[in-house]
Order: structure tokens, then sequence, then C-alpha cells
């Protein structure tokens, strides 16, 4: 499943996923963003790995959200949000 | 200390020379980055020359998801993935006019990254706008002008260092882009910008000089307002590249990170 959210002035994130027993599975984040350190785009995928698929978008930007904090201070988005993420997965599932 | 005296605190060395294969290409990009986040090499400008067609997408972007390998494989275009973020381009040997600056971090400092932008591609706004161009800087990452879009940016802040490099359309075959380049209905849905923003005008059209005056004309304005210096590859700095290229941006592993 493929949901994709262009951020206004902002970057295209496309989101692949499988929904398996209710939980979204194997969750892609992709896109022409900027991100540093690019390792943090496993832990923003990571953050969405065996939620419930009805999850609303809020649920989904606030586990990534939590998950980029705990990286630290030394994370950086440019031209999306864990917001833009959430909704590119709301619009995979749905 | 303003912009001009932050540039002015390095010994720019310029890098110009042969074609080089797309592979290589990225990987000398990460190992100039790594050399100057080091101190082993002193900040740099590098104008790239192609020997081959690429498509060459961004560091998060899914390469199913961007580019038609088929149709690639086709035209003789080689896919190759870089290190920085942004989205997917093709290039073609004299088609286009790209150039890597390897920074130390101190030149950027305390400016958002949105901002680090502009700073490190208004040299090259302002030689366009001396060519008589009407160009300016369209953030995040775009140089573009009143006919259309030019060109586009992009960072990595990695190793110690800053690599900001820019591709610019010199001649591009606007046929050929969409053939090999998926564009999304998404992506063009962006009702705040105007449709002609997004059209690309590429210099050639905008200037009729030949792409090697502009690229002069270029390196003559980023002398002037920031000092540069004749540099050349070393040639460990190209062996490293060469291994490099062979074992991470030749492989499969590395240009499909993200299938």
């Amino acid at each position: 499943m493929h949901g994709e959210y262009k951020t206004p002035g902002g970057k295209l994130v496309r989101v692949d996923l499988e929904v398996v027993d209710g939980r979204l599975h194997r969750v892609q984040v992709s896109g022409d963003f900027f991100l540093e350190p690019p390792e943090a785009l496993d832990v923003i995928a990571g953050a969405l790995e065996g939620v419930p698929a009805d999850a609303s978008e809020e649920e989904l930007a606030r586990r990534i959200a939590e998950a980029l904090a705990r990286l630290g201070d030394d994370v950086h988005l440019l031209g999306f949000s864990p917001d833009a993420v959430a909704r590119a997965a709301r619009r995979a599932v749905s | 200390m303003n912009g001009r005296e932050r540039w002015r605190s390095y010994r720019w060395q310029l890098i110009t020379g042969e074609p080089l294969d797309p592979p290589l290409q990225m990987a000398l990009d990460e190992v100039l980055t790594r050399r100057v986040g080091t101190g082993a090499r002193a900040p740099t400008l590098r104008f790239w020359e192609w020997s081959a067609p690429a498509v060459v997408i961004g560091r998060f972007q899914s390469l199913r998801n961007e580019v038609d390998l088929e149709e690639a494989a086709r035209h003789g275009i080689t896919v190759v993935r870089r290190i920085t973020g942004g989205g997917a381009m093709l290039t073609e040997p004299g088609r286009v006019i790209t150039y890597s600056i390897y920074a130390p971090p101190e030149l950027v400092a305390g400016m958002s990254f949105q901002e680090s932008y502009a700073f490190l591609d208004a040299w090259v706004v302002e030689a366009l706008r001396s060519l008589g161009i009407d160009a300016w800087y369209q953030p995040i990452n775009d140089i573009t002008s009143a006919q259309g879009k030019i060109g586009g940016a992009a960072q990595a802040r990695r190793y110690g260092a800053v690599l900001h490099h820019t591709t610019m359309a010199y001649d591009i075959d606007p046929e050929k882009v969409p053939r090999v380049i998926r564009i999304g209905r998404e992506k063009l849905s962006d009702k705040g910008i105007p449709s002609a923003a997004r059209r690309v005008a590429p210099l050639r059209q905008q200037t009729n000089l030949p792409r090697e005056t502009i690229q002069e004309h270029l390196i003559r304005t980023f002398a002037d307002r920031h000092g540069l210096e004749e540099g050349s590859l070393h040639p460990d700095e190209i062996e490293e590249a060469r291994e490099l290229a062979r074992t991470k941006f030749s492989s499969w592993e590395w240009t499909a990170i993200l299938p």
C-alpha cells in the first residue's frame, strides 16, 4: 500500500507499507526531503512498525516525534515533519 | 562577521578537470567532504564534468518509486544514489552545470539549514544576474528565474564538514526526463507555487552562451567574491574515490538501500 503527502512549500513524503493482522508492517518512508543524520530515517519508519492500522494521524505523528526526540538534539528535518509522514501513512492505509 | 567575511576566512581551492563516471562522482563527493572535515584538504569548490548520462536520486528516495529502471537501461543511463537528500535528476554530459562546495561547518554556523542553502549559492545567483538572467533563490533549495527553474541544490552535514552541491540545467532534453523519472501527481499538487515556477528554463535557452563560458563566468564570480586558488585532486583522493565507487556507489546494496 502506498500513500503520499507533499508539505506546502516543502517536499514529498512517500510511505509504502503492508497491513498484517491489523498492524502496520514493512514500513518504508522515502521522499525528496532532507534529513540529518540519514540514519534517522530508520527511526522514523521504525516508529510506525507494529502500530495499529486504525491509529489516528495525530497518534502516528506523536510516535514519530517521540522516537526522533530520543535521538537527541542533532536531528534535523528539512522540507517535511512527523505530521507529513503521518499523513502519508494514513493515506497509504485508507 | 558578515557573509563575505565568512567566505574570505578560507583559502578556497578550485578543482576542475576530466569527465568522470557517475559512481565516481558520487564517491568523490564523499571523499572530499571527509578530507575537508579532517582538515586534510582546504575548503574546495569543484566543478564536475560528466562522462556518461545518469539519473541521480536523493539519499532518501525510493529507487523504484522514482526511476523507471527499464527505460533508464534502454537509454544507457546509469542510476546512482548520492549521499545528500533532495530529488531525482537527469544529468547528461554537456547538458548540465554541476558543482560541489566542501566547507567547514563554521562557514554556515548560526544559520538555519534553509538559510544556508541560499547563502552557499548566493554567488551563483549574482553570476546569473550579471549574465542578464532575472534569477533568484527559491527556498528551500532551488535556483529559479522569471522564465523558470534553473537548478537545485542539496546538502549533507557529515564527516565534520558541509557538502553542498548544485546542478543547473544547461540544455536539458525535456522529453527524456519524464520517461525515466517518475513524477507523482501529489508532487504537482502544491497549489502555493505557480506552475511556471516549476517549468525548467535551461541556461542555454536563456543566454545563448556556450556552457564553458557560463562555467568560467561562475568561477570568476566566486573568485572575485570569495577568493579562489587553482587546485587539483590528489592521487590518493582519486584512488580512495575509485575504491568507494566500486564498493559502495556502484553496488545494488547502496543504490537500492530504499528499494
